[in-house]
């Protein structure tokens, strides 16, 4: 057994379902096997999230995949090295329209029924009818700036021809979405879940397509750690990164999904109920009310992708992607400095170390 | 529409000063807003803000805003600056933890946002006034920068300006400022606004 620099450890994650790892470790005894005293601190706010693991009142956090990136680079904060040793989740997102939107789709588009995922040309045909009857921009929110949520969104609408200019993007927390969508200040979101579900089971609106629709098999949360934490911890590092990693290959069972999702609603992990949770877990995605959901069999992936491929490693290359992304999206200010960047945040050399210490284990 | 604005600054400098609390837990907002009772502070309190908080923020257009750290609805304040574009507005973040020091720290530079420990009542009326020289002193610094950004743009541009009319005219460098300078005087014009018209007549040529 490594000897470890600190056992005591504050991981902060946010409610939703592919906080899924965190849940299973702790659950399961994955921290406690490998020496740690993990305290799971829940946290609502992304913002509120990345203070404190620059504060170092939390010594890691599940991340938003863009995170690491925009700490280090200082985009809307004060600039900190973060590093993310360990992919958690890819994909998981999902693109919810108003149930008004999709009757205006439907009539604008002469249609009876949703196609899925959604083409979103006959998304372009609304905003086209709006502007020729002088009716208001349509609202749609994400969860964060720097959030796969924001830049799928961005590309999916995209794909019909539709930019950030031609509606109204705003923020609004996960957990405030459906209500906010119901109150009719957006008329579409894209989040994780279970918030999509959520919106579908209360016929407030339909679910049109998936992140996996958008891009295939993508990092949506990643582990963070301050730079320095895991300079002078690297050992402490491993074994977090060892248990959490344990946790996702349990997950890859789609039996022990279920029970994951009962332990999510039962010990009020997302304070939803387990109709809710379960479907993305288990490789549906609810369309609408009254339709039959969509086999999505990628729709939250932890360990193995449906292609076998390794879900968990932080590839460089998805950074470069996620760094194009924020620079496309116009969120870098002029003259930052990108260069070799991302090798010093997405570091596949400390994952590498965590699969020989699991041969051990067998 | 800037003159307007001026106008309406210095109305608002003698009324009191706007805050918007975003407080879930009503009883806690209560006394804040009756520890501010007879004070410079006029307080609005919005107990769950989800979707309204831009269109509040919009309406109300506060002075400061204070919010529990722990809320939900920081990220849409997050997002004011990075993706609407809207200056960013003070805010004052409390929080029931004991880390607020550190946190403090690592927000701390260049971000119109601080943390304060937990609103107790007595202590409501000297965070704000903190807060409030705290955030003035800021936009000041800002203030000086975007001047010094802007006097160092309208020389580049008179510069410019310079050696096009030498150019095109065939003058001497005291020739093409005294050109300038003139047609400034005769127009009413700022020097820089002469510049600015010479290189775009001279780019669209």
């Amino acid at each position: 057994m490594m000897k470890l620099e600190k056992t005591q450890l504050t991981l902060g994650f946010s409610p939703l379902t592919d906080c899924a790892p965190f849940v299973v470790a702790k659950n399961l005894g994955y921290f406690e096997h490998w020496g740690l005293d993990v305290t799971l601190q829940k946290q609502n706010s992304w913002a509120t999230l990345r203070d404190k693991l620059h504060a170092g009142v939390l010594d890691a956090a599940q991340m938003l995949a863009p995170m690491p990136i925009a700490s280090t680079l200082g985009l809307g904060v004060a600039p900190i090295h973060v590093v993310t040793p360990m992919v958690l989740s890819q994909n998981g997102n999902g693109i919810t329209l108003s149930e008004a939107l999709v009757q205006e789709l439907l009539s604008v588009n002469k249609i009876f029924q949703l196609e899925f995922p959604l083409d979103a040309k006959l998304l372009k045909n609304v905003i086209d009818y709006r502007i020729q009857h002088n009716k208001s921009k349509l609202s749609f929110a994400t969860v964060f700036p720097y959030s796969c949520h924001h830049y799928q969104l961005k590309d999916w609408l995209l794909s019909g021809g539709i930019t950030f200019d031609d509606v109204n993007i705003s923020v609004v927390p996960p957990i405030n979405m459906v209500d906010t969508m119901l109150s009719g200040d957006i008329d579409g979101f894209c989040v994780g879940g279970p918030w999509n579900a959520k919106a579908v089971r209360g016929s407030f609106g339909a679910t049109v397509v998936t992140s996996s629709d958008i891009w295939q098999d993508c990092p949506e949360k990643v582990l963070g750690f301050l730079s320095s934490f895991v300079e002078t911890n690297p050992n402490t590092v491993l074994a977090v990164c060892a248990a959490l990693k344990q946790a996702c290959i349990w997950l890859d069972s789609v039996p022990n999904r279920f029970e994951t999702a009962v332990m999510m609603s039962q010990q009020g992990f997302l304070g939803e109920p387990l109709e809710v949770i379960t479907p993305s877990l288990l490789g549906s995605c609810l369309t609408q009310a009254k339709l039959s959901p969509r086999s999505v069999p990628s729709y939250n992936q932890f360990s193995t992708t449906v292609d076998g491929n390794d879900v968990n490693n932080p590839d460089v290359e998805y950074g470069q992607w996620l760094l194009q992304k924020i620079q496309s999206s116009g969120q870098t200010p002029d003259g930052i400095e990108t260069n070799g960047c991302i090798e010093r945040i997405y570091r596949s050399d400390i994952y590498a170390q965590i699969a020989p210490l699991l041969e051990k284990l067998d | 529409m800037a003159s307007n604005k001026n106008t309406k600054n210095l109305a608002q400098s003698a009324k009191k000063l706007r805050i918007l609390l975003i407080d879930e837990n009503t009883h806690r907002a209560e006394i804040v807003t009756s520890a501010l009772g007879n004070s410079r502070y006029e307080i609005s309190h919005l107990a769950s803000p989800s979707g309204t908080l831009l269109r509040q923020v919009d309406q109300l257009q506060p002075d400061i805003i204070v919010i529990d750290i722990e809320s939900p609805s920081r990220d849409i304040l997050e997002s004011l600056h990075t993706i609407k574009n809207i200056d960013p507005k003070p805010v004052v973040m409390f929080s029931s933890e004991e880390d607020t020091d550190t946190i403090n720290q690592s927000i701390e530079s260049g971000v119109s946002a601080y943390v304060v420990g937990d609103l107790e009542p007595h202590r409501v009326k000297p965070i704000l006034d903190a807060a409030v020289a705290r955030f003035r002193e800021f936009q000041k610094l800002k203030t000086e920068l975007s001047d010094t950004k802007q006097q160092l743009n309208s020389r580049k541009n008179i510069d410019q300006a310079k050696r096009i009319l030498m150019k095109n005219r065939n003058i001497s460098e005291d020739q093409a400022f005294h050109t300038m300078r003139k047609t400034a005087m005769d127009t009413g014009q700022k020097l820089d606004d002469v510049a600015k018209t010479i290189i775009s007549m001279f780019n669209s040529l």
